[in-house]
Parts: structure tokens; sequence; C-alpha cells
């Protein structure tokens, strides 16, 4: 038993089980089937064709590959957009007809030629962005309509000036260097294609153009609805498009120097397979420059792969149609189920082994014994207030709380009947506290930090720490800040509960009990965010410690409550103060006498207990039955503890029936009372305390009369 | 071998028996909050068995019956079985028969020990429910041969099928076993043509067995709960008492040996993933996702371990309608239900109450 214990804690420990959810969460995971296709096809015809990988043909592969794959990417872009360009091929043969026309007969040199076939291709795309994009002509039709005209536009002009071009013949340094020559041994046209996709795909994925794009693609009507020029860029796409297919004809032009009618026959077909292929959604709104690279890849290295296998003339398009088929089948699938995928394997939950208990019964004379002290609790604003996670007093008496709406809502003394919206900040306002200029400084879930300064005006404090090396996803960006609170010289501790779970589903954390946490320290000196500890197991209560040498945090889902020293000879280093807790600790804050107050957000419960030395269990549970149906730690009963310095615990305060309070996140000592707050609550509770300061208020505590 | 390898794939994809789908309470188990909003019922504690006799009800209560006039009034203890009666049964002509951990015993109508009627030599305890049939033997249900009553929690958990059911004259004491290996047999009904209906607690369904003892069929399967004893209706039909409900969760843990035996091995019993005859009561009960009060509110359809349930059934048992105690209720746990005087009388076990539905008000 124990041997097996000690495998599956090595196992969990070593062994990441949550990176293959974020793996699968990350975007660039939909290029992973057409990227095996890739792998595949590269082994199939590099075994079957001689000769596949020596440098000459990978050289002349990859200066065809400069100008297929330039018009794959202007595909790409047109799809990508919620469009279609068929005109490709006949644009890209007008290109190569222009470039030698210019060269040959009209005796234009290369620098003036290249822009000028690249402008007359984009009045082709031009053209058709404005007929698609403002006059709202169907796509498909219209660029099968420039298609055919342009191609009957080569055709007439060949028939013109064949003869006259066939007789001359251009020669400069540049243009050979663009048909036959290279850097570095890249052919040419290889170059220019890393050039356009490298600004290419960071246009399209850093950029505000490329975002719309995107978001054009992705939803026409919506994006038109937030005040995007759905026309314009539409148009803007296909010219693009006109001019990349421009480009690629020059290139071509370059490395053959002949036009014929058979330029571009067919090209608009291998390049939507090959946009395809690489994982374009034909629906728009889902593409990339890699996408399109990677069906370029493909396409070139499997039409040429049959051509040189010798097989008869049908073959070709035929292993192109089959692997289409297969490519929008895989993609098919893959769209519908990998968010039930993702779903399904998200939750990776991990070994660990909570020490016993300390006992809550009645006559066990622990503490933690039950009694009924909270019975009698005072309620506030019952209904006027939803999730009140944490609440605080200024030195006015006045009673502040977050609410779920994003609301800071204020209670006025003496009474606390009325109330009114202090502030507006959105997000869910947690964890709260009071710097030395009476700012109010709140944490909010899926915001970050933000500070309420005495006229009312929020500001954003910070929302962003830095990214730990070795993170899948991206972690700088701050989830679900929980508790803060300020260190004597103003720099601001806060905790941020787990990186893996959004603010509506933060107990599925409890499920997985990985240190998922983090504690972070904004510096207002110099307005830096540092993560300082990181692993912590859902980090919550904050609170700095009476003599301000250390900080106390609680990690809810260990049950325990730590200590990190930030000034003194143990600077950087953390102590355990208090473990064995019976519930889920959540804030902690000051009490009068110099102790400690400590919420306990809920209990736990020996079934749960045994579950968490059993991650498969757990694992297999979060698959197969319905999230409502799973094992939660029991947060419906919570009570409040005191305990002090040396990590004894002093007293606890029970309300049985957890009638007014089933769950208790935060509770703040105010001048002989004690104010609870509960995230699940839609009420604030008060409490008389027997025998306390009556003068004793946070602020002071913290910052001296002001 | 291909069997096997079916079995591994249904646990990794969890399909075919590692499917823990629940039937949804729907039709005519609609959930309602009939059981939870009848008046006041009659305080006491862990009733169990209720039966309709000659001059009114009988329900046990610990090792006491107690006498409850069917059209209301006041209740007066009949006798003292001297240790805990764990089930009743009564005759058309007014004799009782009363099952303890002792063996059973036979009563008058008045409570004075009836003469010339033995149960024999065998030993029988764990007997959950019995019935008189048409000739005057009584059919004795035997919950398991493993486990005591009170551990009916493990005997699921453990997934036993040791149960039976006897059929034994009362006036010879000659008993004879009609059919054994059975899922927790929890109820009896005796059909007019002397079929036997027998609720199979553990496999969720109610079986029909002839006279004899023969299987003849299911006659209802895939209960969304675990049903308990059965009685007559009025309407030549049934009720169908459901003591606890069947959730995901609790089937999912059934599949997992490694967790159901640590949990068991090392947690008290009350706070097992497992159903219950009631919940909410302490701290340390298994909580899931659903039951999570918000804005101080326990939502009527959170996940629960226990439910109080009630259906009424025809007499081919097709569900007619139901009374419900739903998520967060008191009156879970009904263990038995029967129809007398315009009403339907059910105990809630662990909610240490005896309920009476007004029957009148529901029209049918």
């Amino acid at each position: 038993m124990a041997s097996a214990n000690t495998l599956t804690k090595l196992r969990y420990r070593f062994i990441p089980d949550h990176v293959i959810g974020e793996i699968l969460s990350k975007k660039w995971i939909d290029n992973a089937i057409p990227f095996l296709v890739l792998i595949c096809v590269i082994v199939v015809f590099g075994s079957l064709i001689p000769n596949f990988f020596s440098g000459s043909n990978l050289s002349i592969t990859s200066r065809q590959l400069g100008e297929f794959a330039l018009v794959c990417i202007a595909m790409m872009l047109v799809i990508v957009v919620g469009g279609i360009d068929l005109s490709v091929g006949s644009n890209f043969a007008l290109g190569n007809f222009m470039t030698l026309a210019l060269l040959n007969l009209a005796g234009w040199s290369v620098w003036t030629t290249v822009p000028a076939v690249i402008l007359i291709c984009g009045s082709v795309g031009l053209l058709n962005g404005v007929l698609v994009g403002y006059l709202r002509l169907r796509a498909f039709l219209t660029t099968l309509v420039t298609l055919i005209i342009v191609r009957a536009v080569v055709d007439m002009l060949l028939l013109k000036y064949a003869q006259a071009m066939s007789m001359s013949f251009y020669q400069s340094d540049a243009w050979d260097l663009m048909g036959l020559g290279g850097f570095f041994g890249i052919p040419f046209s290889f170059c220019v294609l890393i050039v356009v996709a490298i600004v290419g795909h960071i246009l399209l994925t850093r950029s505000r153009p490329g975002w719309r794009l995107m978001a054009i693609g992705g939803s026409r009507r919506s994006a038109h609805n937030i005040g995007l020029s759905v026309r314009r860029t539409v148009c803007a796409t296909y010219t693009i498009s006109g001019m990349l297919c421009g480009l690629a004809g020059v290139l071509y032009a370059a490395r053959l120097s002949g036009a014929g009618t058979d330029t571009g026959m067919g090209l608009e077909i291998s390049a939507l397979t090959a946009a395809v292929l690489g994982g374009n959604s034909l629906g728009g709104g889902r593409g990339s420059i890699v996408k399109a690279l990677i069906g370029a890849v493909i396409v070139l290295v499997m039409t040429n792969g049959v051509l040189r296998l010798g097989l008869n003339s049908g073959s070709g398009p035929m292993v192109l149609g089959l692997t289409l088929i297969f490519a929008v089948f895989v993609d098919v699938r893959w769209l519908k189920n990998r968010d039930k995928l993702l779903n399904k394997v998200y939750v990776s939950p991990t070994y660990i082994e909570l020490p016993e208990p300390a006992s809550t019964s009645a006559d066990s004379g622990s503490a933690f014994a039950l009694n009924d002290r909270l019975k009698d609790v005072e309620i506030i604003g019952l209904a006027d207030v939803e999730s009140p996670e944490d609440v605080i007093l200024d030195d006015d008496d006045y009673l502040y709380c977050g609410t779920r709406h994003g609301d800071i809502v204020r209670f006025a003394p003496p009474d606390y009947k009325t109330h009114e919206v202090y502030a507006h900040i959105g997000g869910s306002p947690l964890g709260m506290s009071w710097d030395k200029d009476r700012n109010l400084l709140v944490c909010v879930g899926g915001m970050g930090l933000y500070k309420i300064d005495r006229s009312r005006t929020v500001t954003k404090v910070t929302d962003e720490t830095n990214r730990s090396k070795l993170s899948v996803v991206d972690d700088s960006r701050l989830r679900l800040a929980d508790d803060l609170d300020i260190a004597p010289d103003g720099r601001i501790y806060f905790s941020e509960a787990t990186i893996r779970y959004e603010m509506h589903d933060w107990p599925v954390d409890a499920l997985e009990s990985r240190g998922n946490g983090r504690l972070i320290c904004f510096d207002p000196k110099t307005g830096r965010t540092q993560t300082v500890l990181r692993n912590l197991i859902f980090p919550n209560g904050i609170c700095t410690a009476q003599d301000g040498q250390s900080i106390l945090f609680a990690e809810s889902w260990a049950c325990r409550i730590s200590r990190y020293y930030i000034d003194g000879p143990k600077a950087g280093t953390v102590e355990r103060v208090l473990d064995r807790l019976p519930g889920y600790p959540d804030n902690i804050n000051r009490a009068s006498d110099g102790t400690y107050w400590a919420a306990i957000m809920g209990m736990r419960s020996p079934a749960l207990d045994v579950a968490l030395r059993m991650p498969g269990f757990r694992k297999r549970m979060a698959r197969r039955i319905a999230p409502d149906q799973w094992l939660y730690p029991n947060l419906n009963i919570g009570c409040v503890i005191r305990f002090d310095d040396r990590g004894e615990v002093l007293e606890t305060l029970w309300d049985q029936g957890a009638e007014n309070h089933p769950m208790i996140t935060s509770m703040r000592e105010h001048k002989g009372y004690l104010y609870l707050g509960g995230i699940t609550n839609n009420r604030i509770g008060r409490i008389k305390l027997e025998g306390r300061d009556t003068s004793w208020s946070g602020y002071r505590n913290y910052w001296g009369r002001a | 071998m291909a069997n096997a390898l079916r079995n591994w794939v249904d646990r990794f994809l969890g399909r075919g028996e590692a499917a823990v789908t629940v039937p949804p309470l729907d039709g005519a188990l609609k959930p309602n909050n009939i059981l939870e909003e009848a008046p006041v019922g009659i305080h006491a504690k862990t009733p169990d068995n209720l039966v309709v006799t000659t001059t009114g009800l009988v329900y046990s209560s610990g090792s006491t019956l107690h006498h409850q006039p069917a059209c209301g009034g006041a209740g007066a203890v009949l006798l003292d079985a001297g240790a805990a009666v764990t089930a009743i049964a009564a005759s058309e002509t007014g004799l009782l028969a009363v099952a303890t951990p002792r063996g059973i015993a036979f009563f008058d109508a008045s409570g004075s020990p009836a003469a010339g009627f033995s149960s024999g030599t065998q030993a029988c305890a764990n007997v959950t429910a019995m019935a008189f049939s048409p000739d005057g033997s009584l059919v004795v249900a035997v919950g398991s041969s493993k486990n005591a009553l009170e551990n009916w929690q493990r005997d699921l958990l453990d997934g036993e099928r040791a149960g039976s059911v006897w059929r034994l004259d009362p006036n010879t004491g000659q008993a004879a076993v009609l059919a054994s290996r059975l899922g927790f047999p929890n109820g009896i009904a005796i059909e007019p043509d002397g079929t036997i209906v027998v609720s199979e607690a553990w496999e969720k369904r109610l079986v029909r067995l002839d006279a004899g003892g023969k299987m003849l069929g299911q006659v209802m399967e895939d209960l969304p709960g675990y049903p308990a004893r059965i009685s007559g209706s009025a309407r030549q039909g049934y009720w169908l008492s459901v003591f606890a409900p069947r959730s995901q969760l609790i089937e999912f843990v059934l599949r997992e040996d490694v967790y159901r035996k640590a949990m068991m091995a090392e947690v008290a019993p009350e706070f097992w993933i497992a159903p219950a005859l009631r919940s909410g009561y302490s701290f340390r009960e298994p909580m899931q996702g659903g039951a999570l009060k918000q804005m101080g509110i326990l939502k009527p359809w959170a996940p629960t371990r226990s439910y109080g349930l009630v259906i009424e059934l025809t007499a081919d048992f097709v569900p007619l309608r139901s009374f419900h105690s739903r998520a967060g209720g008191r009156r879970h746990g009904i263990t038995s239900a029967v129809e007398a005087g315009g009403k339907l009388w059910a105990t809630s076990k662990r909610g240490d109450e005896v309920i009476a539905v007004n029957l009148g008000m529901q029209g049918n």
C-alpha cells in the first residue's frame, strides 16, 4: 500500500498531465494534423523517389515552392476573410505575361517592371474586391468571372505578342539572380517567400488589420456590429491577394522566361487544395500563414512526386483529390471534437495527501469544537448585495463590499440600512485593502489589481506579472487575483488563486489540488509586478503580520497557513504557521489583540480526502460524470477562527445550521464587531464580539491616526 | 479475449458497463413537492414498516409497533417486540407477523401473541419485507445473508447479491426458499393470481416470481432510485416506496474498486459516497458540485444522496403519479407507504416522521 502510494506520488510529481490540456488549448494545435500529414507525405515520397533529399532536387523544389506558396498565401488570406479567390491562376498568368512583355517588348528595367506588374495584378484583385466587398456580389461567381476574363485577356495578348516576345531575350544580373540565383544557396523565390511569410504572420497575428481580418471571417455580422469597416477590409484582402499573385507571376517569369497558354492552368485548384489541406477553414475566420505553407508543401511534394514516379496522367489529380477529401474529413472531425477532447482532458488532478484534520466535535475540547456563536448574527444588506467575497470598513465606519456585478457597494453607519454603489469596476471584486492614502485597493477576479481613490476614480494598478519560463500557456495575465495586503513600505502583495481556472469555476481547482496559484508583489516605487512564490495550492488570504516582517498566506486546498518573510534576516523564506485545518482557509485579517482572524470557507469531507490520494479516480470522475455531479469540497458551511503568530488556534466561531452564512470567505474586526462576507452569499453578517477593543479599526492599526 | 478487450475499451471510454447514466425523473415521475409540503405528520423514532390491518394502521418504530386510526386521531403503542422490528405484515384475518433479528413472531389484532403459529426453526434474520399470500402462507424477503440490515450501504457497495425470498407456512413453521441470490429484495406484493412481485433494490428493478419461485421476468427496470416496500392501492394498483435516489457519482464509485475499498476502510459509514436515508446533517458528508448553495439557496434539483419518493403504479406496474421530497428536504428515505382512509401514509425512516398526504386533493 505504502509503496503503491509512493509510486503514485512520484508519477504525479514527474509526469505533468496538465500540460496536455494546456497544449490542446493552444491555437497552434490546429496545425498538428496537417503537420502530421506533411511528415507522412515527405516520408512516403522521400522513400519512393530516388534523390528526393539531394541538394539539387531540394533547390528546384524550394524554388517552385516560392512561387506556389505565395499563391497559396493569397488564397488563404481570402479564405480567412470568408471568401474565395478563383482568379489566382489567371492572375498569376497575367503577371507572368506582363513581366515578360514589359521587360522584352517595352524595354523596362527590372526595378520598374516588378512594381508595375504587382500593381497590375493588384488592380485585378481590386476589381474583385470592389465587386465582392462593396457591391456585395458572391465571391465564388465574381472570381469565376475574373478567372475567365483575365484568362481570355492573357490568351488574346499572347496571340498578339507571343511571337514578338519569343524573338527577344532580356538579360540582366538582377533578372538572373531572381531566376537562377539566391542568397546563401537558398533560391531567390524561397527568400521572397520567407520574407512575405514572416511579415504576413506578424501582420495577421500581431496587428490590428490582421485581427480585423480574422474577426470579419469569423463572424461578418458581429464584426460589422462592433464597427469594423467590413467592406474596406474585404476589398483590401482581395487586392493583397492579387498583388501576391503578381509577385508569384514575376518569380515564375524569372525562372522559366516563357509565356504559354497553360501557365497557371489549374493553379486555383492546387492553391485551394493546399489551403484546405493546411487546415484553413473554408468558412473563414480560422487560418494562418503556417497552415498555408504546410498545405503548399504537401501539395507541391505530392504533385511533383506523382509526376516523377511516372504514373499516368490522371493519377496526379486523383491523388490530390483523395488527399483533399481526407483532409476535409479529418478537419471536420477535429474541429467538432477538439473542444470535447479539451473538456475531457483539461481537469488533471494530482496527488495530495492531507494530514489528519483537527477534530471539530463539540466534546473534543479542541479549539475547533463546534459551537453556535454565529447563530445570532445580524444581517446587513440581505438581497441587496450578491457575492460579497470581502468586506472592509473605513475609519468613518462605512462598510464596503464587492459584488459579482463588479460594483463596490458602500453601506452607511450606524445601522447599515442604506447603501450606494461606491464605484463600478467590473469583473468580480474579491479582496480589498486600504493603502496609506486611503485609496481602496481591490483584487478583481478576471481583471487584476485595481485602485479606487478618494474621488472614486477607478484606475488599474496591474494586470500582469512576469511570464514563467517553462509554462506552455501564457501565464503573465492575472486570471484570478484573490486577496491582497500592503507591507509597511507600500509594496502590495497579492495572491492569484489559480492560473488554470476562471472566476466562475474556481472550485474545480480543488479537484486538481495542484500548485496552480502564486503570490505576486507589486512595487509602487518601480511600478513592477513580480511573482515571488509559485506552485502554491490555491493561495487565498493574504495578511501582513503584525510586526510587518512577513506576510501570512492561506493555501486553501492544502488546508494550511504559511508565512513568507519579506524583511529581516529570514527575508525570502517560507515557514509553516498552521496546518491540519479541518476546512479550507480563505481570507486572513488582523485582530485587535495582535492575533489574526481567518475565514474557513468550507469543510473537509473524509470521502474527498480519500479521493485526493487517488488522482486517477478524480480524473476519471471528471471525464465520466457531469460537472454538477463531481465530488466537491463542502463549501456550504464555514467558520471563523482566530490564531496567533505561533500558529495556535485560540477560538472558533461556528454557525452549525449554516442558516445565515452558508459560506464565510472573509471577516473584519472593527470597533468591537466582526463583519462577515461570503462569496456565494447575498448578505453581510455582523456580530458583536465580547471584550474586544471597541476603538480598534483596521486602517489605524495599519497606518496610524490619519 | 474479445470480451476482455471490449471491457477494457468500455472502461477507458466510459461506455457500456462502465457508463454511469441514471434515468431522469420525468413523465409520471416529474418532481413535485407534495411529500415535503404535506402537513406535519406523526413524530416517531425511525418509523419503518407501515401496514393496514383490520382496525387501522400499524407502523414499526424501533422495537415497538404503534397503532394509528386511519381517519386520524391519536395513536397508541400496540406492542413491544423486544428487539428492533425490521418488517411486519398483516393478514386479512387480522394476524400480524413481526420480524425481528430474533425471528418472526405472530400477534393478533390487539397486540397479544397469537397461539398456534410458528416460524419454525429457520434462522430468519435480516427480513426486509413480508406479505401474506391468499392461501395464508407468508412470503418473506431476506435482504442479505452477508450483512446486517443496518449495514445495507456496505451490502450495496460490496455488490452483494445475497438476498433471498422464502415461503413460510405459519401453521406448521415449514419454510422453503423461493428465490435466492437476489440484490437486496426489499419489498413484496402478492398479485391476485398468487404470483409474487419483489423489489430488488440493488438491481433497481421489480421482478415477478410465480408461486413456486420461478423467475417470470422484470416488471419494472432501471428505476431512478432504490426501491423499498410495495403495497396495494385502492385502485387495484400499487404504491412503490423508493428509499434513496441513484446518482451518477454513486454509480461511478460502484465501478471504482480501489477507491471504494479505501473509502469503506477509512471513512465512517455515514460519510460514505453512498445512498442515504437522510443527508445534509453534517458537513463531513460528501458534497457534489451542484449542491453548492448560491445566494443562500440549495437548488431543489441539486445532486443529493437522499430523496423522498413514492410512486403510484397501475395493476400493470405503469407509473401513474409520484410524490416527492427533493434535495434539501426533510422527508427523505421513504421505506414504506400505504393507502388508508383517503390518505397516503408514508414513513420517513430517518426523518422520524409518519407523513399523511391527502389523496383527495390530488385528483385522479
